[in-house]
């Protein structure tokens, strides 16, 4: 087992008060709370304040802990052979344990009492995952295999950290920050408590030719100057079957052609639009023939877009 | 494994979960979501149906509720102005994240 000094954690001394404690862990999870700071990494910087306070916090634990003697954070250690018998079930394994997952048993075994443990029901965790899918897969609807690792009670009732694995259906119209839950889908629960829950937050990959708004796809699509002066229909990409876009005569750069409900599926109402932004292009580097024909062009035409000019 | 759809929520605001679902989930107690209700800090999709149904989305903001009040000792009289803010602050994201799609689609 990896040792964890809670003290340092906290950025408290060893004999720091209950207070001193209470104080020290506010002022950091102001810093680090998920639901508070955006620092990528604070969610697993708070986790780590939160079991050091859950810990130090309540006397009985903090005098447990405190047994385990001091080491140094990521040291491997192994519990006194007297401080199974005070602290745990007689029968409890201190192997693959994490310190987290030690004490949140002792916690359990304190507030059931450690013989009659293993009768209480106990639900499971809830777990929150993000998860990355392509434009495609929220279009069509996918299945996913979803990988992370739970915390589970064992027979003896410690808790242990075991993979979880399975396929989950992302359905068809989920949108970019679209959150689901998955019922039952978290940690087992132990002695007939309910399974807990997994939130899924869903974000969308960058796509290669699409923008999302909302139900609204953007695309942009070049054009050639005669495409764009003599109209033209041309096919471009959907994220179902190619289409044919029909370009009006005299079109300009930047226009938008909305393709009616070939967007995003919605659940509740139809799909949202494709937009088409065209962006005229240019040869970079004309042939001679081409030359030729945009200079005749240049010297028969009368168009002047500068004409506003003074 | 895979999943059946019953398994499935949508958290938004077009799908409803009963108030039951909402103690079941969110980590609040049924005496801590009345008083939100009480406070008009969570209203109902309907408040004059007989078995009240809320929008699945609140859940997210009262998730976050329940781990503030957890981890920061929080009293209950300061619950429904903290759901307010969390639900002020969740708009505002959206609002700020959507303003920036119509900029990048501009």
């Amino acid at each position: 087992m990896k040792f964890k000094d809670y003290y340092n954690i906290l950025g408290v001394s060893r004999d720091a008060s209950v207070d001193e404690i209470k104080k020290a862990y506010k002022k950091l999870a102001h810093q680090y709370h998920p639901d508070i700071s955006k620092d990528p990494s604070g969610e697993e910087k708070f986790k780590e304040i939160g079991e050091a306070y859950s810990t130090l916090k309540d006397s009985e634990k903090r005098a447990a802990y405190d047994q385990l003697g001091s080491h140094s954070s990521g040291q491997d250690f192994t519990p006194p052979p007297n401080w199974r018998q005070h602290f745990t079930q007689e029968n409890a394994s201190f192997d693959d344990l994490d310190l987290s997952d030690l004490f949140a048993g002792f916690s359990r075994n304190q507030a059931h009492g450690r013989h009659s443990a293993n009768k209480h029901p106990i639900p499971g965790q809830d777990y929150e995952l993000s998860i990355n899918i392509s434009l495609e897969e929220a279009f069509h609807g996918s299945t996913m295999d979803l990988h992370f690792e739970v915390q589970e009670y064992d027979t003896n009732g410690q808790l242990k950290r075991v993979p979880h694995a399975f396929k989950a259906r992302i359905p068809k119209g989920v949108t970019n920050g679209q959150k689901l839950l998955l019922r039952g889908k978290g940690g087992k629960g132990f002695n007939g408590g309910p399974d807990g829950h997994l939130y899924l937050n869903i974000n969308f990959k960058p796509h290669k030719y699409f923008r999302v708004n909302d139900y609204d796809l953007f695309i942009e699509v070049p054009i050639t100057p005669w495409e764009a002066i003599l109209g033209a229909t041309i096919k471009i990409p959907t994220l179902d079957n190619p289409i044919n876009l029909k370009i009006p005569p005299g079109s300009d750069s930047g226009q938008r052609l909305r393709i009616s409900k070939r967007g995003m599926p919605r659940k509740q109402a139809d799909s949202g639009d494709l937009f088409a932004i065209l962006q005229i292009h240019v040869p970079k580097n004309p042939n001679e023939k081409e030359k030729a024909l945009i200079n005749e062009l240049a010297n028969a035409s009368t168009f002047n877009p500068r004409s506003d000019f003074d | 494994m895979e999943l059946d759809s019953n398994t499935l929520l949508w958290l938004d605001e077009h799908h409803e979960i009963s108030l039951d679902d909402l103690r079941d989930l969110s980590g609040l107690t049924l005496d801590e979501l009345n008083y939100l209700i009480e406070h008009g800090a969570l209203t109902p999709s309907d408040a004059s149906r007989q078995s009240w149904l809320f929008s699945s989305q609140h859940l997210v903001s009262l998730r976050s509720l329940s781990r503030l009040k957890v981890d920061f000792d929080l009293e209950s009289e300061v619950l429904p102005l903290m759901l307010c803010l969390i639900d002020r602050i969740h708009n505002l994201e959206l609002l700020l994240e959507k303003s920036n799609v119509k900029i990048s689609n501009q």
